[in-house]
């Protein structure tokens, strides 16, 4: 097991440097730099655009290098110093931003995990054992309903519905008495307030997918010789159930559960925006849009390297959970 | 008729009486000011000096709307989560040496206590306020110009290239102190649009920049306490970068992020536009304006801006009641029915903002695009009549401008002294068989689908670079100018793009041709015409060699005698010293600029709104705002609750 997580962490190597080039051309492609984007606010604010400024600082922010050279700083600086490069339009070191802003998102990301795992497991396995009752069609319409609403739809619904009709403060975490205080009780449960509308509507997709994977899944175990054998020999129907075919058909969620570390950077950009969470998602998209090209390209890495991990994590636990899968 | 006689003598004595009256009271106010409760405290306890201290001799009295107001309460307004900084920059930060009244009809003294302007419009007197302070306290004195003329202005690294506020001819301001309150502005040639320009936002460089604080980070006052400072701060490398790290033109992000920073604003930052929930400001104890009770101004204690990712939440907050004020991203025709039904849950009225540009909506031909056959037929005055005829501009407004607007081509708002209906009008009854009239004349040769060729046989094709920006849906303008082109044989493609990508093209005379909205509806048409002449290289772009050679004629290309012609009216404009001259040149330029007729404007655009809590009293209804003129920011002073909050 160990040998096997060794050489996938020396494979990670060229991987990563191969993402990091793909992730620098990806944010130089579109026209224009973060100076064209400084440029368009000085002549929206009545400015006018001078060139010798441009220029000048074009060449203090090291814009007029070219491609190459400019990634060879931005890697030196990382992997020299931990050094991640300056955000161009907040003055301020990448690292810095992304760090104050990760801890939410790794809290928004585990209970919105927690929420989906409590609520879709045990719905998709009454779905499969109840298949074709009322029960089952309800859940079915619902999922494929959740699954076909776009999830910034469904924010600004929720949200309108919470504002208008009952009156709550919506978008952010916090209230406004709150959001520059220190950590108090009365802070944790304003955060608990708030919190659980952005869980519910991010978590409501992918929800109904995994209801129906759990669905599907477990139909197919449950049709198998073994399941018929243990009926015959008398062990209750909950104890079977939970015993063999739920185990097994947890095997999809469990493989995907990797996913959840790079969804913690990038996931629901669009449903941070408009619900305005302090995540690293509105910050990523914000990047993209300004050409802020340092803080842009490092959370693209991060996120190769969150998905490269959490993959890695998600095949350690596939061979625990799951007997006939080897690593080898 | 005694009586009647005795009558007068008597109502003319008590006035006579009252004007003395009024003098006694009004000195006696001078000499006794009155501050915001909140500071009373540090008052007493000795950590501010007292209130009359704090002001300057002749504090800028504010002329009041509502009357004198009450202190307190703390104002909510919002700003997007980034790249919205200007938000900051048009509540609290528009403090200038000279500034235009609210009506935008005149420049008065603001900062500068009086102004003189010499009679060849070359030189310009300012005398400022004695005993005004920057925010910490300390005095601000023409060092502090000093200090940003020479040290930052003249510095080839600080500032590579001079702003145009304070260039003319090429040649940036001479600017020399005559005593410790007074200071001189001298120009090579004439410039008798200074004051004016000096009173929009972008006159704000003399008076930002303080000394005392500022002088540590400039290589001139600390080479050796520079690198121990570069050393503390990963994020900057040379003492250029550090300077500007702590104060930056135009205030981009920076000036929002330091809370060192002294101004000599209403409000000091307290919480920086960084990447916190929030942004907030109090009051600021040296503020330098009072009101006509001798109250220190601002009213209001603190204002708070929540910082939201998307206009939508904007929106629905301010309907929720969570704000007291906003206009920006949500004052347009997408939000305005949600926002007025949600006036009474939101505690909120309308206040019209007259935020009128000189069109909604413009074709610009590019004039010197790289392809001549193109540039030829862009260039011919027919062509550009003709497409302007094609279009059926009601249509346009009543169905994407939901009825918001008119007819007109790129002129000056009927509002304004300059109006004139010819050149607001002229070539927009929409008359498509007179269109093709025309066009016949000019490309009679058409393909087999209709589509007329140009001289060299080939279809004649516009590429139109169409961003959706500034909410005035200009993706569905163009699909029905398509439309109409189509219908007079011009094809028409449309090239949907962003306003960077958009940006980049122009700066390199790429495109063919755009649609964007144009400035100069109002009086800021005096200072940038760039709707009406190639003017200077900013957003409006339809001859980009033609202004280039207007900056500077050894640049760029010569343009031929009518536009040069036009170039030369406008200098005339800029040259004139007295008002009244100023006003009939500027009349002769905009004639000649409508008998050039450069550009296709589609719709005069309709005020716009901002919204204002129903318990704020002294809010200018019908304030102007253009780009450059950054209202509301100077009248928030006097903005105040009537209900405690």
């Amino acid at each position: 097991m160990l040998r096997y997580i060794a050489k996938r962490l020396v494979f990670a190597i060229p991987t990563l440097f191969a993402v990091s080039i793909i992730a620098f051309i990806i944010i130089q492609l579109p026209p224009g730099d973060y100076l064209t984007t400084l440029m368009a606010d000085w002549a929206s604010q009545g400015g006018a655009v001078e060139a010798g400024t441009v220029a000048a600082m074009r060449e203090r922010y090291g814009l007029d290098q070219p491609i190459y050279f400019q990634y060879y700083k931005w890697m030196a600086g990382i992997l020299l110093h931990g050094d991640f490069g300056i955000s161009f339009e907040l003055g301020k070191p990448v690292t810095e931003l992304i760090w104050s802003r990760l801890d939410f998102s790794l809290m928004l990301s585990l209970l919105t995990l927690c929420f989906v795992w409590a609520v879709a497991i045990p719905i998709g396995i009454l779905s499969a054992v109840r298949q074709y009752s009322i029960t089952d069609y309800t859940v079915t319409f619902l999922a494929f309903f959740f699954l076909a609403v776009p999830d910034f739809l469904m924010a600004l619904s929720a949200m309108y519905v919470m504002s208008v009709y009952f009156g709550q403060s919506v978008g952010g975490l916090f209230s406004p008495q709150y959001v520059d205080a220190g950590w108090s009780f009365g802070k944790l449960l304003d955060l608990a307030n708030h919190v659980w509308l952005p869980v519910i509507v991010i978590g409501l997709g992918s929800l109904a997918a995994l209801v129906r994977i759990m669905r599907a899944n477990l139909l197919d175990e449950l049709s198998k010789p073994y399941v018929t054998t243990a009926r015959a020999k008398g062990m209750s129907e909950f104890e079977l159930l939970i015993r063999y075919p739920v185990r097994l058909a947890l095997n999809p969620l469990i493989s995907t559960l990797g996913w959840i570390l790079p969804a913690v950077i990038s996931g629901e950009i669009i449903v941070s925006v408009v619900m305005s969470l302090p995540t690293t998602g509105p910050l990523l998209l914000r990047a993209l849009l300004a050409q802020d090209m340092y803080l842009a390209g490092s959370l693209i890495l991060l996120i190769s390297v969150l998905t490269i991990i959490g993959t890695l994590i998600s095949d350690i636990l596939l061979a625990m959970t799951d007997p006939r899968i080897r690593l080898t | 008729m005694n009586y009647q006689r005795k009558l007068r003598g008597l109502v003319l004595s008590t006035g006579l009486a009252g004007i003395i009256m009024q003098g006694l009271i009004g000195t006696a106010f001078a000499q006794t000011f009155n501050q915001s409760p909140t500071l009373q405290e540090q008052v007493t306890s000795g950590a501010l000096p007292d209130v009359a201290a704090r002001l300057p001799e002749k504090p800028f009295v504010e002329t009041m709307i509502d009357g004198v107001g009450t202190y307190g309460g703390t104002l909510r307004t919002t700003i997007l989560a980034n790249g919205d900084q200007y938000n900051l920059t048009r509540t609290i930060a528009n403090e200038l040496l000279v500034r235009w009244d609210p009506k935008w009809s005149k420049v008065e003294p603001s900062l500068a206590e009086s102004f003189t302007a010499s009679d060849d419009a070359t030189t310009y007197t300012f005398t400022l306020r004695k005993g005004l302070r920057w925010s910490d306290g300390q005095p601000i004195t023409v060092d502090d110009i000093m200090f940003w003329y020479e040290d930052v202005f003249m510095n080839p690294a600080l500032t590579p290239a001079k702003s145009p506020t304070f260039t003319v001819a090429g040649k940036p301001v001479k600017v020399r102190k005559v005593d410790e309150q007074t200071v001189e502005f001298k120009f090579d040639a004439p410039y008798g649009l200074f004051l004016q320009q000096l009173a929009y936002g972008q006159g704000h460089l003399p008076v930002i920049y303080p000394k005392h604080y500022l002088s540590q980070f400039h290589e001139k006052y600390n080479k050796d306490g520079i690198p121990a400072l570069l050393k503390a701060n990963p994020a900057v490398s040379d003492w250029v970068s550090l300077f500007n790290s702590k104060i930056s033109l135009t205030f981009q992000p920076a000036y929002w992020q330091n809370l060192d920073l002294p101004t000599l604003n209403p409000w000091i930052l307290t919480v920086p536009y960084a990447d916190g929930e929030r942004v907030a400001a109090k009051r600021n104890p040296f503020y330098w304006k009072v009101d006509s009770a001798g109250n220190q101004l601002p009213y209001i204690d603190n204002i708070t801006w929540a910082k939201l990712d998307d206009p939508q939440l904007m929106a629905l907050k301010m309907t929720s009641g969570e704000f007291d004020f906003a206009f920006r991203h949500i004052n347009n025709s997408t939000f305005k029915s949600v926002l007025f039904d949600g006036q009474e849950t939101g505690n909120y009225r309308f206040v019209d903002v007259k935020d009128l540009p000189a069109n909604d909506a413009v074709i610009l031909l590019n004039l010197n695009s790289n392809d001549p056959v193109k540039r030829k037929v862009f260039q011919n005055k027919d062509f550009r009549i003709a497409l302007s005829k094609a279009i059926n501009r009601q249509e346009i407004i009543d169905l994407v401008y939901v009825g918001q607007g008119a007819p007109a081509q790129v002129a000056v708002q009927p509002e304004h002294e300059l109006f004139n209906e010819k050149e607001a009008t002229q070539y927009t009854e929409y008359d498509p068989a007179a269109a093709n009239a025309e066009l016949d004349k000019l490309m009679p040769n058409k393909d087999g689908e209709g589509f007329r060729l140009d001289e060299t046989g080939k279809r004649f094709t516009i590429n139109f670079m169409v961003a959706d920006v500034f909410g005035l849906s200009y993706p569905d303008v163009m699909q029905m100018v398509q439309q109409y082109a189509r219908d007079v044989g011009i094809d028409i493609q449309i090239r949907t793009t962003d306003r960077a990508r958009l940006n980049t093209m122009w700066s390199a005379n790429e495109q063919d041709a755009y649609i964007w909205n144009c400035v100069g509806g109002l009086s800021e048409v005096y200072t940038d015409p760039r709707c009406y002449m190639p003017f200077q290289k900013a957003d409006i772009f339809f001859a980009v060699r033609w202004a280039e050679w207007y900056a500077n004629p050894a640049t760029g290309e010569e343009p031929p005698e009518n536009i040069k012609a036009l170039m030369a009216a406008y200098d005339k404009v800029n040259a004139a010293v007295t008002d009244d001259d100023r006003k009939a040149k500027m009349k002769e330029f905009l004639s000649l600029s409508a008998e050039n007729f450069l550009n296709i404007g589609i719709s005069r655009p309709m005020p716009k709104y901002m919204m204002v809590s129903k318990d704020l009293k002294n809010v200018v209804d019908g304030i102007p705002i253009t780009g450059n003129l950054w209202h509301p920011a100077p009248t928030l002073s006097q903005w105040y609750f009537d209900k405690a909050r």
